[in-house]
């Protein structure tokens, strides 16, 4: 039973309609197939009919001349024919004698033709063997060239990643330098700041310091009763401080002290420079003191004996004045 | 259609592969389409078993019988009664050269002959390019030479008028768009798709009327030969 499309196929053959990959398919398909292949004979026959639908007669002359062709090819083809001869009686004999001799002449042939099949074939054998034996090696070859080109790719993939790694540090350390070089230069600043102010602070302490801008006084005894004391006081202006050192001084009662002025012309009063005890056995101390006020010139140095704490104002009797 | 069987009886296609006289044909009035197919194709091979030795009355018979169809495909086909003459000219030359490899159990010497006729036909005319002015023109006219009183005896005129109207006749049977698309497909020497297009029809629906219209035509004649 041949199926729709089989007969659509067969038709389209018949007509030459088939064309390409459908026409080989087809083809392949008639080759095997005895149905398909009295379809296409049916098909033909009936198709090949359709000329008797259509009207037109050739002329007559067409025939003559056909005729004429062909009696001329006729000729021409007995022309070709060969005249046969009579056959003498030798030359039967004559023709078993040259089979004999072309037979062993060609069994010969044979056997050398086998000799040099075979030593072909093993050619070939060695050959193959050869040629099988390049294809390894080619394969091997071609197996460590491939591991050889991955493993200098992941080399260099390692080395590019190092490399990666690399700038990203010297990045680093750039920006580390950079900040390095910033800090280095805010030191520098802050190093000559400081150099330019302990130039100021050294020049100002050698200021503070030189002996020549002190006030350095003795104070004498007013006392009767002890008229063997004795007091260096040395003022340093520039600090606004100073140093009394004072021996055999009476030792004072528990509610006295002794009190410190500083006589300087600007103040109407002495400026208190605050109030001191001495050792009661040997009279002596030993006091660091600042004025109460700025002091602008300093002109005397006074000790007086004032109840305990001292006063704003002297009171009490004088006890020592600078000379 | 059983009128165009007459001549046709195996006796006399097989022996003489004459045409038949108008007393035989009378005896085969019953003769089925088939079978006188049969009968026309053994007679057709016969003559050519005879052109293969170099028979010339069988070479005049078998033009006679052949030479108005395949003339009446070349001239529809390539619409030049010159130039369908050379065709039918040389597809007789090769008929008589190439006789002798004719195999009967591939087809009828007919059929052979049309499909060289129409190759050929269809191969001239794709090299003229002259497609598209052909296929303007509509139904060709019969431009052809009447036969003379030289020409086919009567009794072979009387068989072509016999076949060509059964021809016509199962033709005209085929619904209009089935004919259409035979004709076209098989005088026309386009391809599938300049089928589809002429008919404007998708390419499918034509292919299947094609299909359609062959498997009737053979019905109608009987297209088994063996």
């Amino acid at each position: 039973m041949i199926d729709e499309l089989h007969e659509e196929l067969a038709s389209l053959y018949v007509l030459g309609l088939l064309e390409g990959d459908e026409l080989a398919s087809f083809q392949a398909e008639l080759a095997h197939d005895s149905a398909l292949q009295a379809l296409v004979r049916d098909l033909t026959e009936s198709t090949a009919r359709l000329a008797y639908s259509v009207p037109g007669s050739p002329s007559p002359a067409l025939k003559a001349r056909l005729l004429d062709q062909i009696d001329t090819a006729a000729r021409w083809r007995a022309e070709r024919k060969i005249v046969p001869f009579s056959v003498p009686a030798w030359l039967p004999w004559a023709a078993a004698a040259c089979l004999a001799i072309s037979c062993a002449w060609l069994g010969q042939l044979y056997l050398a033709s086998r000799s040099e099949n075979a030593l072909l074939r093993d050619q070939q054998t060695l050959a193959e063997f050869e040629l099988s034996s390049a294809r390894n090696q080619l394969k091997a070859e071609r197996l460590i060239a491939q591991h050889e080109v991955s493993s200098a790719t992941g080399q260099l993939a390692a080395v590019d990643q190092n490399l990666k790694r690399a700038q990203q540090d010297a990045d680093d350390a750039n920006l580390q330098l950079a900040s390095a070089q910033k800090l280095i230069a805010a030191r520098d600043l802050q190093l000559a700041q400081n150099s330019e102010r302990v130039a100021e602070l050294e020049a100002k302490a050698a200021h503070d310091t030189d002996l020549a801008n002190f006030k350095i006084s003795t104070l004498a005894s007013l006392l009767g009763n002890s008229p063997q004391a004795l007091a260096v006081a040395v003022w340093n202006p520039a600090r606004q401080e100073g140093v009394l050192r004072v021996e055999k001084l009476p030792a004072l009662a528990a509610d006295k002290d002794y009190q410190l002025w500083l006589v300087d012309p600007q103040y109407p009063i002495p400026v208190d420079g605050g109030v001191f005890t001495v050792d009661p056995a040997t009279g002596e101390a030993r006091v660091t003191f600042k004025a109460d006020k700025p002091i602008k010139s300093l002109a005397k140095f006074a000790v007086s004996l004032e109840r305990k704490g001292g006063v704003p104002k002297a009171q009490g009797p004088m006890v020592l004045l600078s000379q | 259609m059983s009128t165009v069987a007459l001549c046709w009886s195996a006796d006399f296609a097989v022996s003489q592969a004459r045409c038949v006289t108008p007393a035989r044909m009378k005896t085969a009035d019953n003769l089925d389409p088939s079978a006188a197919n049969l009968e026309r194709a053994r007679a057709d091979a016969e003559l050519l078993r005879r052109i293969a030795r170099d028979d010339r009355e069988a070479f005049s018979q078998l033009y006679d019988r052949f030479s108005r169809p395949l003339y009446a495909t070349a001239l529809r086909i390539l619409n030049n009664p010159s130039e369908a003459e050379d065709i039918v000219q040389d597809v007789f030359l090769a008929l008589w050269e190439k006789a002798a490899s004719f195999e009967v159990t591939r087809g009828s010497a007919f059929a052979w002959a049309v499909t060289l006729t129409r190759n050929r036909a269809i191969d001239r005319i794709r090299m003229r390019t002259r497609r598209a002015e052909l296929l303007s023109q509509t139904t060709a006219e019969d431009a052809g030479t009447q036969p003379s009183d030289a020409g086919p005896d009567s009794a072979t005129r009387l068989l072509f008028k016999e076949q060509a109207g059964t021809v016509r006749a199962a033709v005209a049977a085929l619904p209009p768009e089935q004919q259409r698309a035979v004709e076209l497909a098989f005088f026309s020497g386009l391809t599938q798709q300049e089928i589809a297009a002429q008919l404007r029809e998708p390419l499918g629906t034509v292919k299947a009327r094609i299909r359609r219209g062959l498997l009737k035509l053979r019905e109608i004649l009987g297209g088994r030969h063996d």
